[in-house]
């Protein structure tokens, strides 16, 4: 159960060994409909990529990371009380610290709060039910909190290296979301696997949160700070 | 080669192109964007500063007043939000202009770079007495 099994287990077969093929699968459905979108829309817009590209960019990593956890839990659905309310708590937390972040750094305090809590609230739903109703309460907490110091902390330093600021927050929301992984990994080996997702799932998920990113970023209500 | 190896650069350089494609235009910062200078109007007794805001910030950021002149700073009607609570901490001027008439009034008597920004911290300026 040492580290270094951890890492080993990365190239098996089972749930650890889809994890980096999880973050690799999300990216390139990110990565095609950017594509396609900007080739039918955003090229036409000259403001598209010094005005988003940066926050998009982070936006898309974010889920990127997000979503091999969310495969990872619903591998096993079943967990004890404390590791599930720290599931629910860190998923809640990191899904809506993230998008909120990044989608207040070009829309205002409003919508990037509101967005970045219905992205954690659902996910700490959605992976904090592993563990029952602590685990809910966990991820509807964190989730409402996360979206709101989200799109706070971004509005708070729009003028004070906000991009230098996005991309610690991302590294350290990254570094916290491997750990979940590693302390999931250490709370199954005795469980067996309950249910498997397959590709299909990353690419749908992948698809939604970004298409939804991308949109609220570039055509979402915006506050007066931004704009309208 | 093994499988997870593979995935890993795989990852690296979608990453690696994503970021080229998505940062390469990108500003390097919202803020760096604006360096304009404005001088004062010199007015019969005061000098006259308008700010507005442009790209989340004041406009202009750096404003350049002679010393030894009253100095009356206004915030136009696109000010908003927390913009509108006004400091310069070195004059200790905090000021909350409600309206585009409400100014803040001081002498500069020492030359020198100063800073102002808004209650929160979150725009941010140049005061350049000269």
């Amino acid at each position: 159960m040492s580290f270094k099994e951890f890492t080993k287990s990365l190239s098996n077969n089972g749930p650890e060994g889809e994890l980096i093929k999880t973050i690799f699968i999300s990216l390139l459905t990110s990565f095609a409909l950017l594509g396609i979108l900007y080739y039918l829309s955003f090229r036409y817009s000259s403001s598209f990529l010094p005005k988003y590209g940066f926050f998009a960019f982070f936006a898309i990593l974010s889920y990127a990371v997000i979503l091999p956890s969310v495969r990872y839990v619903r591998s096993y659905k079943e967990f004890l009380c404390m590791p599930g309310m720290m599931i629910g708590m860190t998923m809640g937390m990191i899904s809506s610290f993230l998008p909120g972040f990044f989608v207040g750094a070009t829309n205002g305090m409003f919508v990037g709060s509101m967005f970045g809590m219905a992205i954690g609230v659902s996910f700490g739903v959605w992976n904090g039910k592993c563990c029952g109703i602590m685990g809910i309460m966990e991820g509807v907490m964190a989730g409402f909190m996360g979206g709101l110091m989200g799109a706070m902390t971004s509005v708070m330093v729009l003028n004070d290296h906000l991009k230098t600021t996005g991309f610690i927050i991302f590294l350290i929301s990254a570094f916290i979301l491997f750990g979940l992984n590693y302390m999931m990994y250490k709370e199954t080996r005795e469980s067996e696997r309950k249910y498997k997702d397959d590709e299909f799932f990353v690419i749908l998920l992948t698809l939604i949160l970004t298409a939804i990113t991308l949109w609220i970023m570039v055509m979402g209500p915006r506050s007066f700070l931004f704009g309208n | 080669m093994k499988k997870t190896t593979v995935y890993i650069a795989l990852t690296l350089i979608m990453v690696g192109l994503l970021g080229y494609l998505l940062l390469e235009n990108s500003n390097t910062n919202v803020s760096s964007a604006i360096q304009n200078s404005a001088s004062a109007d010199s007015g019969s007794n005061f000098q006259k500063v308008v700010l507005s805001m442009q790209n989340y910030n004041y406009y202009p950021n750096t404003v350049t007043v002679k010393s030894g002149q009253p100095v009356r700073i206004y915030l136009d009607s696109s000010v908003q939000g927390c913009y509108r609570g006004f400091t310069i901490r070195s004059f200790g001027i905090a000021k909350y202009l409600a309206t585009p008439s409400d100014y803040v009034e001081f002498t500069p008597t020492q030359k020198g770079t100063f800073q102002f920004a808004c209650s929160m911290g979150m725009g941010r300026g140049t005061l350049i007495v000269e």
